[in-house]
This record gives C-alpha cells, sequence and structure tokens, in this order.
C-alpha cells in the first residue's frame, strides 16, 4: 500500500525552495555568538522534519555522507585563526595554540552548515528533482543554468556506466605490473570519456533540434500555489521574523526583571 | 500513388572531407514502410540526419511537396519525427512525461492539447503510467518505446526510426514490431533504418538497400530483394555461416531470423 504524501511533499516546489532558502539565509547571517537563535532554527528545522515524515535514521544517513566534508575544512580553523590564545599543545620545536576566535569560527562553520545541511536533506527527500528543477524555471533563475542542471542530473548515471565500462574494460587487462603505465591509461580512459561524452552532446542536441529545440526547454505547468503554499510561507516567515528580532532575548531579560521584582517583594 | 519523399542526387560529405552520401535519389510513397538496409557506415543515418535538416548535403529533397530549407524547418519537423538508434540520446529530459510534451510544447500547443496528446502518445506504446518516471531508471526496451513516444506525441506524418530493434530481447522486438503495425495501420509513412532481416520481413513494403560506394544499389518488394542471396551477400547483409541442426553442421550464407531450407 503506498503510503500517503506529507504536507511538505504535497507543496509547491516553489515554496519550499523560497522558505528553505529564506531559512538558510537568515542563519548564515545571524551572529554565531547568538547560540539562542540556532537552537529556535533547530527547532524550526526539527518542525520540518516531523511535517515531511522523513525517518531520523533517513536523515542521518545523507547528513553522515555529508558532514565529513564540513568537518574536514573547519577542523583546522581553530589552529590558524590568529587572536587570543586560549590553550595550547606542546609538541617538541612546534607549538599548536588554539585560539577563542579560532573556536567561535569552527562553531560557525560547524553550526551553520550542518543546519542548512539538514534542511537540504528534508528540501531533498520531499522534492524530487525533477519537480526542484521546474520550481527553479518558474521562479525565473535563468533557463540555461536550469537547463545545465538538468543535464548533469540526466546524464551523470550515463556516464558514470560509461566510466565503469572502460574501468572494466582496463582492469580485466591489467595483471599488477607497469604501475606507471596505468596512469598513462587513466589519462587516455579520461580522454576517451571526454570524446564520447562529446559525441552524445552532439547528439543529444541533434534529437533536440529536431524535436523544435529553440534554446529553451519548455515544461508542463504542473504546479499551483494553493492556500497550504501561502500558509506555509508565512508560517516560515513569522517564525524567522520571531528569531531574527531577538524576541527570545527581550522575553528572557523580562522574566530576570519579574524574577528580582518577586525577589525585591 | 504521390511521393511524400522524394530525393534527388543528394550527396554529403563530412566536415573532414569524408562522402557521407553520394549522389542519392529515390522516392518514398504516402503510407508506406520503406526499410533501409545496408551494411555500416554506408550512409543510412546520415541520410536521416539529411533528411531532418541537421546537417545540409547538396541535391534536392522534397517533403510533402515542400523543399527542404531553413524557411520551412519547423513546418517538417512536425509532419516528419525521428527516433535515434541510442534511446537515451533522445530521453534528456528529468522525466518521461517532460520527454513525450517536448515537442509539443515547442511546437506552441496549448497545455491541453499537449497533456493530451502526451498521454495518448504513452499509451500507444503502452507506457500509460510512466509518465513520471525517471528515464535513466527505465529498461533498454522502455526506453525505446519512451523514445518513440516522443516522437508520436507531435502527431507524424512520417516517422523515421534509426536501427529500432537493436539491442531489444524478442519480447521487445515482438512488442516494437506490434507498435510499427499500428503505425502502419494508421495510414503513416514509415522510414526504417535497419540490419534486422526479420524486421525487413515482417514490416517492409519496399525494401532499398544502400551500398558501400554510399548509395542506393537496389529497391524492390521485400521478397524479391530478400531472396536475391548474391545481392545481400554482396553488400554485407547476409555472411557465411557454419552451424549446427542437430548432426548436420555445414555452411552457407545465413540471415539471421530467416529460414533457409536443408537439402
Amino acid at each position: 500500500m503506498k503510503q500517503s504524501q506529507s504536507l511538505l511533499e504535497n507543496l509547491d516546489p516553489r515554496s519550499k525552495i523560497l522558505s528553505f532558502l529564506a531559512i538558510i539565509f537568515c542563519m548564515v547571517l545571524t551572529p554565531i555568538t547568538r547560540l539562542k537563535d540556532f537552537e529556535l532554527y533547530f527547532l524550526l528545522i526539527l518542525i520540518l522534519g516531523f511535517l515531511s515524515k522523513v525517518t531520523p535514521v533517513q536523515v542521518l544517513k545523507k547528513v553522515l555522507i555529508l558532514i565529513p566534508f564540513v568537518l574536514f575544512i573547519a577542523l583546522f580553523v581553530p589552529f590558524l585563526k590568529e587572536g587570543h590564545e586560549c590553550c595550547s599543545i606542546q609538541i617538541p620545536g612546534w607549538k599548536l595554540s588554539i585560539t577563542h576566535e579560532g573556536i567561535w569560527t569552527f562553531l560557525n562553520i560547524i553550526i551553520k552548515s550542518g543546519l542548512s545541511i539538514l534542511i537540504m536533506v528534508i528540501a531533498s527527500a520531499t522534492t524530487p528533482f525533477a519537480d526542484f528543477l521546474k520550481g527553479l524555471g518558474l521562479l525565473k533563475i535563468p533557463p540555461l543554468l536550469v537547463m545545465i542542471m538538468s543535464f548533469m542530473y540526466r546524464y551523470i548515471f550515463v556516464l558514470l556506466d560509461e566510466a565503469k565500462r572502460l574501468m572494466r574494460a582496463r582492469s580485466l587487462r591489467f595483471f599488477g605490473h607497469h604501475y606507471k603505465e596505468q596512469f598513462r591509461a587513466v589519462g587516455y580512459m579520461i580522454g576517451v570519456l571526454f570524446i564520447r561524452t562529446f559525441e552524445r552532446s552532439e547528439r543529444i542536441y541533434h534529437a533536440m533540434v529536431v524535436r523544435g529545440f529553440a534554446g529553451e526547454i519548455p515544461a508542463i505547468q504542473r504546479f499551483r500555489f494553493s492556500s497550504m503554499d501561502f500558509l506555509f510561507i508565512t508560517g516560515i516567515i513569522i517564525s524567522l521574523l520571531f528569531i531574527v528580532s531577538g524576541v527570545i532575548y527581550k522575553i528572557e531579560h523580562t522574566k530576570i526583571i519579574h524574577f528580582h521584582l518577586w525577589l525585591g517583594l | 500513388m504521390a511521393g511524400i519523399i522524394k530525393i534527388s542526387n543528394l550527396s554529403y560529405h563530412y566536415p573532414d572531407g569524408t562522402i557521407g552520401l553520394n549522389d542519392v535519389s529515390f522516392e518514398v510513397e504516402k503510407g508506406e514502410t520503406l526499410v533501409i538496409v545496408g551494411a555500416n557506415g554506408t550512409g543510412k543515418s546520415t541520410l536521416f540526419m539529411n533528411l531532418m535538416g541537421v546537417t545540409e548535403g547538396n541535391g534536392h529533397i522534397e517533403i510533402m511537396d515542400m523543399t527542404l530549407n531553413k524557411g520551412n524547418l519547423k513546418r517538417i519537423r512536425q509532419e516528419m519525427g525521428m527516433v535515434f538508434q541510442n534511446p537515451d540520446d533522445q530521453l534528456f529530459c528529468p522525466t518521461v512525461l517532460d520527454d513525450v510534451s517536448f515537442g509539443p510544447l515547442n511546437l506552441g500547443w496549448d497545455s491541453t492539447r499537449v497533456h493530451n496528446a502526451s498521454h495518448q502518445a504513452l499509451a500507444m506504446v503502452g507506457l500509460e503510467s510512466y509518465g513520471s518516471r525517471v528515464s535513466h531508471h527505465l529498461s533498454f526496451g522502455e526506453k525505446k518505446r519512451a523514445a518513440i513516444a516522443t516522437v508520436l506525441s507531435m502527431n507524424p506524418k512520417i516517422l523515421l526510426l534509426d536501427e529500432p530493434t537493436s539491442g531489444l530481447d524478442p519480447r521487445s522486438t515482438s512488442k516494437f514490431i506490434n507498435i510499427l503495425y499500428t503505425l502502419k495501420s494508421q495510414g503513416k509513412t514509415l522510414l526504417i533504418v535497419t540490419h534486422d532481416i526479420f524486421l525487413t520481413q515482417e514490416i517492409a513494403d519496399r525494401v532499398l538497400v544502400f551500398s558501400e560506394e554510399k548509395r542506393p544499389v537496389a529497391v524492390g518488394n521485400y521478397n524479391d530483394i530478400l531472396s536475391n542471396n548474391d545481392l545481400l551477400l554482396k553488400h554485407n547483409l547476409v555472411h557465411q555461416h557454419r552451424h549446427r541442426h542437430d548432426t548436420l553442421v555445414h555452411e552457407h550464407e545465413h540471415r539471421h531470423g530467416y529460414g533457409h531450407e536443408h537439402q
């Protein structure tokens, strides 16, 4: 039996693209020192995750693929960033210093990219790539850019298959000698793959031309902005305004004043 | 019968000077199925590219009483669709429905007409429920059928099919031949390039043989052509083949899928 679609899956891709981009934009612009804001962003993403019906395991699997890349970039920052030293590691003849500024930058990269990855995972799990491309097209993203993304998505697997076949053909005739020669063989393979790709692109272009291609790929308009889309976007905007305006800090501040007043009484 | 395609003295040279077509002249009648056979590299696919106006040779091409030139290329491409040999070249959109609706949308049809034409084309090739499928997830046979749907959605009167059954298993071939029969019964003019003598025998009204000199050397009724062993042997359409029938091992010219008698 087919599982019923989640709320996010039923939304127009345009509303998802706009909302998710708005969240990422606000997150990136929020100073890392406002850590409470990031707790709220995380809460908002959790709610989106709940609305998407994506299981935590699915999310975790995809996050674990992407996080190492971010970690690799961020790992050296605490040691390289100049600033006030907070601690150091002594190695004979060498001193590795960790700075306060470095730690904040590290947190900045890890938290913001981690949350952005979570949003991307939810977006990709609830929007088929074909719909995502159509959404971009409808949002007036340059058609050439959308076309390049579309072809990349369509032909990346075809190219991978082609590359695998070449690799297999090489490995069947490789018996573990002349390792240096293998570099040459890999070079040839890259060349062959390029030529085949070029020739394929010509054939695809011909197939497009004979069906009336004149510079743009038209698409059937299948999407319609519903009241649910308006509600979703409005909800996201209100949430972001709530976070960005710093209302949470004002509430806390008021609580503290009230607490002091109570103590005074 | 009126000639729906008239080609006279068509020659084509590739940019490097290699001869692609050498003084080709023939006519195709309305509603007929002409199968073009020939060895590899005899210019069959190049002929199709010239007919579709993708490449431009010297000579005269007339399609449905229109001379092929840049001015009426759009009209001609609406009336004449081409199915490429490799379906991966033909299916370039993210989903099957996008591919099938690509041609009609480019013709400027309204969305209802595009929707109906696309779904009819998919139904005709037995892929009604495949519209939202991603092309690279289809089997080769399904891709071939989807490729023909991308052309059928434009409702062309003439169809050019380049090696339509190559790489297909027997069941897929049979399905494909059924589609061709349906198209034939609808009065479409079919031009098919193939090495498949079995397909030729099944579907051809006339057969045109291309030689290695890049020009037609024989044209005629499929029975006359297919029974002319000397012609087929000379133009690399049959080959000497040793094979076994139970205990009898013998050698003679062999046409795949086309029977032979033993003395």
